[in-house]
């Protein structure tokens, strides 16, 4: 192949002049003739085609069917949709999944934006802290819930030791409604909050230090440059983290799934005491695979998908708003 | 930022470091993966780990040198990975392992397997235990799995506490104070009562499963309709959550491990294999604990099956295989190794199960769960049961967890398991 014709495909990329019909060309009418870059683009979308977009499309389609994953499949019109709107558990699922995020992101965001600020104003080591505030992130979720599960746990762990050390009495973490949740949160956070802050690292330092000096030179405090400078400058790098961790929380599975899944045949997948830890997802997967009842998890799973689209549409509307 | 060395250096360490997590979370699924294929040559054999002896299983191999043995331990969600295989229609063992508690599923799509009667299996089980060999059996009469192992329960309890409390610790004087679930409430609140830190009951779901197994129905009827709002359920229920309000619950089901090693719990019930959790969860109590016959009568958790899948071709030797491999000095064999509790009545006599237990205090573990594998009640477990009972098993921890009211729970649980047992088909 010549580097000609590559040049060729590539300007008929781009848009022809206005009014002029599309010229039907050879190329045009034999596609074969680009294959080389048709297959260098192919592994994307083969491997989208088999994990993407055909679960997609056979989850919406068994969202309309009753399946035990082995029987002959039966048509179910839209009973499944019809369980999950009167489904108080996906209800309790909705409300936990909310709470939970909140919980997580809020907090996780300010102390990541602290986080950067402190490693921006760092001299030595830089790439030390950078490392470490990176490793959880890359560290197996299942080891750090069951870590975590023993910090917590009602009768000997860390922290209730802790608590009995300075007088407190220790609290029963993994029964509780509202306790299970901050032991949710509490993980999450340590696994993203050094995430989130490299990637504000990464904005403050797209920030001109002239910016700055100009600041001090008009008399500004550091909390005045930092509301005044460093947020309004970072606002797009800040909207991208919180649409992240939207995507990110609203489809936590793992941290209640390792947490609450150990002691397994009678109730699997339930979500601990109180079912205060069934996230969405969970639910779905408890549906699907320890019920057999793959119709409603594609049910489930596409009310998730309303749920989280519905979050982003919110997050588009403010992002959009900030941009005018 | 600039792309120097450093940065880059910095960037390939952490993308290792990534990947090194990213397999970390598969090995598990690894085993000897492939070698037990389906490939038309040899005979595949699926099971788990510690799901059958792996002795007894390499000696397999060479009892039956003909047939190419290919034993493949499958890791992760073993019922999830048969089922996807079945429903693919290709690599499909010729003989695979089924837990007792998927044995009801599988048995509602009884023409993916084999009838074993069709090969001699009903001349083995007319000395083997009825109730067990009923739990693979369709309506229709097919014998879909042959029996590995048990779970008969028991009373499992802490001597050293008992004596502490001035309580019996003999296994018989102990059983029979706790003959009713009154009875065993009682000692446990004498217990309770002078060894405050300990607690007979470690969750209400602990006592729930065990009463639930004494009942003529469980949570779905043999003709498919709802039967978890039965009075004979009500009572079940009444009974469990007494515990609660006499306050001899442990309320420890996110915490056995620890609760066990630090005598809260002084008391618990469970199957033969859950004298294995104990002794994991708490090494250094051995020699303390006792077995006795729990209240009212024993049930019976979980006892996996072999079956032959309908693909298999060679289904005569595919049995011969699995008859050698449960033969009755084989499954001594695998309790030895592993101990996996015979389904053979015939096995409880062989030296490796009528020896003492040192962790039991030298007690012959096996006079108290022999006769209780014999008693076990015949009970019908639909394929939905398990989802079904989830509804109960949650408002229990209500209960126990946050102060919920009984009868609330009691209501909102059978309005619950009704909405769980439409969505799957249950009249």
């Amino acid at each position: 192949m010549s580097s000609a014709s590559l040049d060729r495909g590539f300007r008929r990329s781009r848009s022809r002049p206005p009014g002029q019909k599309p010229a039907v060309t050879g190329a045009r009418r034999n596609p074969l003739r680009f294959w080389p870059q048709y297959m260098a683009v192919s592994p994307f979308f083969l491997l989208f085609a088999a994990f993407g977009l055909f679960p997609l499309v056979f989850s919406a389609w068994l969202a309309f069917h009753r399946w035990d994953g082995i029987s002959p499949v039966t048509f179910a019109g839209f009973d499944q949709f019809r369980f999950l709107l009167a489904d108080a558990t996906f209800r309790k699922a909705v409300v936990n999944t909310i709470i939970i995020w909140i919980m997580a992101t809020v907090p996780m965001l300010f102390m990541s934006l602290g986080l950067a600020s402190m490693l921006n104003s760092v001299k030595r080591f830089k790439t030390f802290y950078q490392v470490v505030l990176f490793l959880p992130s890359v560290t197996s979720i299942v080891a750090v819930v069951i870590f975590f599960k023993a910090i917590f746990d009602n009768q000997v762990g860390v922290v209730n030791q802790v608590l009995e050390a300075v007088g407190l009495s220790g609290v029963q973490w993994l029964n509780g409604y509202w306790t299970i949740k901050i032991v949710l949160a509490v993980i999450m956070t340590w696994q993203w909050v050094g995430y989130n802050a490299i990637i504000y690292y990464a904005g403050l330092q797209a920030i001109s230090g002239e910016v700055y000096e100009a600041a001090k030179i008009d008399g500004a405090g550091v909390l005045r440059t930092f509301w005044s400078i460093t947020v309004p400058l970072l606002r797009p790098v800040i909207i991208f983290t919180v649409v992240v961790s939207t995507i990110g929380g609203m489809q936590t599975f793992a941290e209640p799934q390792v947490l609450f899944g150990s002691n397994a045949s009678i109730n699997p997948n339930s979500g601990g005491p109180g079912q205060a830890g069934l996230t969405m997802v969970l639910y779905f997967y408890q549906q699907a695979f320890n019920n057999n009842n793959y119709g409603y998890g594609a049910a489930i799973a596409y009310g998730v998908f309303a749920i989280v689209a519905v979050f982003t549409l919110i997050n588009w509307r403010i992002t959009a708003r900030a941009e005018k | 930022m600039n792309l120097s060395r450093r940065n880059l250096l910095l960037g390939s360490g952490l993308a290792a470091l990534g990947a090194g997590a990213l397999s970390a979370c598969s090995t598990s699924a690894g085993g000897s993966g492939g070698s037990g294929g389906g490939s038309s040559s040899g005979l595949a054999l699926w099971y788990w780990n510690g799901g059958l002896s792996d002795k007894v299983v390499e000696a397999s191999k060479t009892q039956f040198p003909k047939d190419d043995i290919k034993p493949n331990k499958v890791g992760g969600d073993f019922k999830q990975k048969l089922q996807t295989t079945l429903t693919g229609g290709s690599f499909i063992p010729q003989i695979t392992g089924v837990k007792g508690e998927d044995m009801p599923f599988f048995r509602s799509v009884a023409d993916k397997f084999t009838d074993l009667n069709e090969f001699g299996a009903k001349d083995i089980a007319a000395t083997q235990l009825a109730w067990k060999w009923a739990e693979a059996q369709t309506s229709d009469g097919k014998q879909l799995g042959f029996p590995i192992d048990i779970g008969p329960t028991a009373t499992f309890y802490r001597a050293d506490i008992l004596e502490q409390a001035g309580l019996t610790s003999d296994p018989t004087a102990v059983a029979a104070a706790t003959t009713t679930w009154d009875d065993y409430y009682a000692f446990g609140q004498e217990l309770h009562g002078k060894v405050p830190a300990s607690f007979p009951v470690p969750s209400l779901a602990t006592v729930f499963q065990i009463i639930v197994g004494q009942l003529s129905n469980r949570f779905v009827s043999k003709d498919n309709t709802f039967t978890g709002g039965s009075d004979e359920m009500k009572q079940a229920w009444d009974t469990t959550v007494k515990a609660q309000a006499l306050g001899i619950n442990a309320n420890a089901g996110q915490n056995l491990g620890p609760a066990l090693a630090a005598g809260t719990i002084a008391m618990d019930l469970g199957a033969a294999w859950h004298a294995l959790d104990i002794s994991d969860a708490a090494p250094e109590t051995k020699g303390k604990w006792r077995i006795a016959n729990n209240p009212v009568k024993p049930t019976n958790f979980g006892g996996s099956f072999l079956t032959i899948p309908s693909a298999t071709k060679d289904k005569q030797a595919a049995f011969d295989v699995i008859k050698w491999i449960l033969s009755t000095d084989n499954q001594g064999q695998a309790f030895t190794d592993a101990t996996i509790f015979p389904a053979d009545p015939a096995a409880w006599k062989l030296p490796a199960l009528t020896g003492g237990d040192e962790f039991f205090g030298g007690q012959k573990t096996i006079d108290i769960f022999g006769p209780a594998g014999e008693k076990v009640p015949e009970q019908y477990v639909a394929a939905s049961d398990s989802a079904v009972s989830a509804a109960f098993y949650n408002e229990l921890t209500n209960v126990e967890a946050n102060g919920k009211n009984p009868d609330q729970a009691w209501t909102d649980a059978v309005a619950a398991a009704k909405d769980i047992a439409s969505r799957q088909g249950v009249k």
